[in-house]
């Protein structure tokens, strides 16, 4: 006990200065010093630039009609919403794909692509843009050579059946594999759905007013206290609220 | 062994030019003094630019007549005032008369160094003589025709300046006569704190009372406890000036700069000094607030509602803020201000506040130029300066269009 406590043991000392090496190499390769006050810009703001930008940004027009026709059958339109279209998903999707996610510019990019397992996750070298741009275009083939009609001229029922049959993988697509880009478009649809309106998706928050969301609020500190109450809050977007507007 | 020579040439320099300076006595003392008093007076704020030479001048300063810029203070034979004796100094301070028959404009606040005391004009005197000489000519005058002419100023020192060093009050303490005396005089407070006339002089009778500033408001300072600091104890004043923020407000603008560059470096006791005389106002008949805004008013529902949704989460519901990060607005002068050109300005543009040594986190407001609507800002606005206690006229979003498009010209 006493001698431990006089002071380091070798295997200590080596294992402490090994430590010590690594964090100094990893400051030195990038450390930023920031010294006084830090910059600070008027006017300064990183919303979305393009949420209200008119025309797409990624799609071209016959691209566009073909998501909207996939987004309305993934969300139609019932008693309980919009469809997936006029609420804007495919905006969504487009908006999105013209930012960084639909190049991943910010994921790892290098090397190797080898089929994983489930667990996982994405192993595709394609990155999103390519997986609409392909996918969209073996879809297009295959419903010509099934329907001699692209998938946006097909009665609900049957654009139905060929979403199905993506779904299950019971549909080659050239390029891209079917079931791969039917969870693609499915789980971009479903963030247009439920993402915050400024993003292009959700309009007049649709989806929030569907299941009871309040919106993008910061906290709830000044309800707490309220106890079996009905609070009726306005859904919040980034962009605003109705309850902004004046009355009267 | 060349740094060595180069800095004992230096240091020799400096002996011969403080030897110079100070009439006998002793000089490094006298300097040291007068360093703190250019502190005190913020020289720096006019006469440096960011990341420039000290006291090479070139700041550019907006009035109402248009644009003066900060002289050349070194002591640069040229463009400087290397060339001057300390009596041209001395008139500079107490008459604002420069050599040559130069008049100056009360962008030098001539007006209030005109209260410091010979004595204190010496040190600054040698400690200016201690600066390294810089060569960079500075045209001073950029103000449009009639103003640029100097002559005018024989009329305007006429209406607008008493000469004449401080004389202290016996009746009074001798802190807070030294607080009189650095408000007054150095601290020149009244320069930015105290509504001007028509010409653009101090209007006396409402000294400290709050003034526009070219786009920001200079809050109400006096003892009124609805529109200026009445309710802040002689501790929290010096806290603000010593820190920059206090469990009510937190400087930024113009006033971030003034406690980033004087008012963190005075020494304490000055600092109390100068709390104890803005607290001890003779004014006591001050006006009675507005009623507030009825609670129903339709700008009073709607700016509730953006409170709630976009002010909230930092300045709280309650409008009590967070202590020494985010501003209280509850009975908050510069919310309860006439002029609300500052309050307009940082919801637009946002802000940073000033960082010191004390208190160095210097957080900032978001802008919000790109995501409210002039109305909605209008509203917003009605809405603190009407709620927790606070009482002030409306904000029109006329009001706000027109700053916003003042600011963006910029």
């Amino acid at each position: 006990m006493t001698d431990k406590s006089k002071g380091f043991t070798r295997r200590q000392i080596l294992v402490s200065s090994a430590a010590s090496l690594a964090v100094g190499a990893a400051a030195s390769a990038k450390a930023a010093t920031v010294a006084g006050t830090p910059g600070w810009i008027p006017f300064d703001h990183n919303g979305p630039m393009h949420y209200d930008t008119p025309g797409w940004q990624f799609f071209t027009a016959e691209e566009a009609r073909e998501v909207e026709a996939i987004v309305e059958r993934l969300i139609p339109a019932d008693d309980l919403s919009v469809s997936g279209k006029d609420a804007g998903c495919a905006v969504f999707i487009d908006r999105q794909l013209a930012g960084e996610y639909g190049t991943f510019a910010r994921l790892y990019r290098e090397g190797p692509f080898t089929p994983g397992t489930p667990a996982q996750a994405d192993q595709s070298p394609l990155v999103p843009q390519e997986r609409y741009r392909i996918g969209l275009a073996a879809l297009g083939k295959y419903c010509q050579a099934q329907f001699q009609k692209p998938f946006s001229g097909l009665e609900g029922e049957q654009r139905d059946k060929v979403l199905t049959d993506l779904e299950k993988g019971a549909i080659t697509l050239e390029g891209i594999d079917a079931q791969f880009f039917f969870q693609q478009v499915l789980g971009n649809t479903m963030e247009g759905f439920f993402a915050d309106p400024i993003y292009g998706g959700n309009r007049d928050m649709v989806s929030w007013k569907m299941i009871g969301f309040p919106g993008a609020r910061y906290d709830y500190r000044d309800y707490i206290a309220l106890h079996n109450q009905k609070l009726d809050l306005v859904p919040l977007s980034i962009i605003g609220s109705s309850a902004w507007n004046k009355k009267g | 062994m060349k740094t060595t020579l180069s800095l004992c040439a230096g240091l020799l320099a400096l002996s011969l030019g403080t030897a110079n300076a100070a009439s006998g006595g002793d000089s490094y003392n006298l300097v040291q003094k007068g360093r703190y008093l250019a502190t005190l007076g913020d020289c720096t704020a006019c006469h440096t630019q960011p990341g420039k030479p000290l006291f090479a001048g070139g700041v550019s300063i907006d009035t109402p007549f248009g644009k003066l810029v900060g002289a050349n203070i070194t002591p640069d034979p040229e463009t400087g005032i290397g060339g001057w004796s300390f009596e041209d100094f001395q008139n500079v301070m107490s008459k604002g008369h420069a050599p040559g028959d130069k008049r100056l404009y009360g962008a030098m606040p001539y007006t209030a160094y005109t209260k410091v005391s010979r004595e204190d004009n010496q040190a600054i005197w040698a400690y200016l003589q201690t600066v390294q000489p810089v060569h960079n000519p500075v045209e001073t005058n950029l103000l449009p025709f009639p103003f640029n002419l100097r002559s005018s100023l024989i009329a305007w020192n006429l209406l607008n300046f008493e000469e004449g060093e401080f004389k202290p009050d016996a009746k009074k303490s001798e802190q807070w006569n030294r607080g009189a005396y650095l408000v007054q005089g150095l601290g020149h407070c009244g320069t930015c704190h105290t509504p001007k006339s028509l010409t653009g002089g101090d209007k006396n009778d409402a000294f400290l009372a709050g003034a526009d500033l070219q786009g920001w408001v200079a809050p109400n300072i006096t003892a009124d406890p609805h529109a200026g600091i009445g309710a802040w104890s002689v501790e929290e004043i010096v806290q603000y000036l010593k820190t920059g923020a206090n469990r009510f407000d937190i400087a930024s603008g113009p006033m971030a700069e003034a406690v980033e560059h004087s008012t963190q470096h005075w020494k304490d006791e000055d600092l109390m000094a100068v709390a104890v005389y803005l607290k001890d106002d003779p004014r006591t008949d001050w006006p009675k607030p507005v009623e507030p805004l009825a609670a129903d008013s339709p700008a009073m529902v709607a700016g509730k509602a953006i409170y709630a949704d976009r002010c909230s989460a930092c300045h709280v519901g309650s409008g009590e803020g967070i202590a020494h990060l985010f501003p209280k607005l509850a009975k908050a002068p510069l919310v309860n201000a006439a002029d609300t050109a500052s309050l307009i300005r940082v919801v637009l543009a946002g802000s940073r506040a000033g960082g010191t040594e004390a208190a160095p986190t210097a957080p900032a407001m978001p802008s919000f130029a790109w995501n409210l609507s002039d109305e909605n800002i209008a509203d917003v606005l009605t809405y603190v300066r009407n709620s927790w206690g606070n009482s002030a006229s409306p904000v029109s979003s006329a009001e706000v269009t027109d700053l916003r498009d003042s600011l963006n010209e910029r």
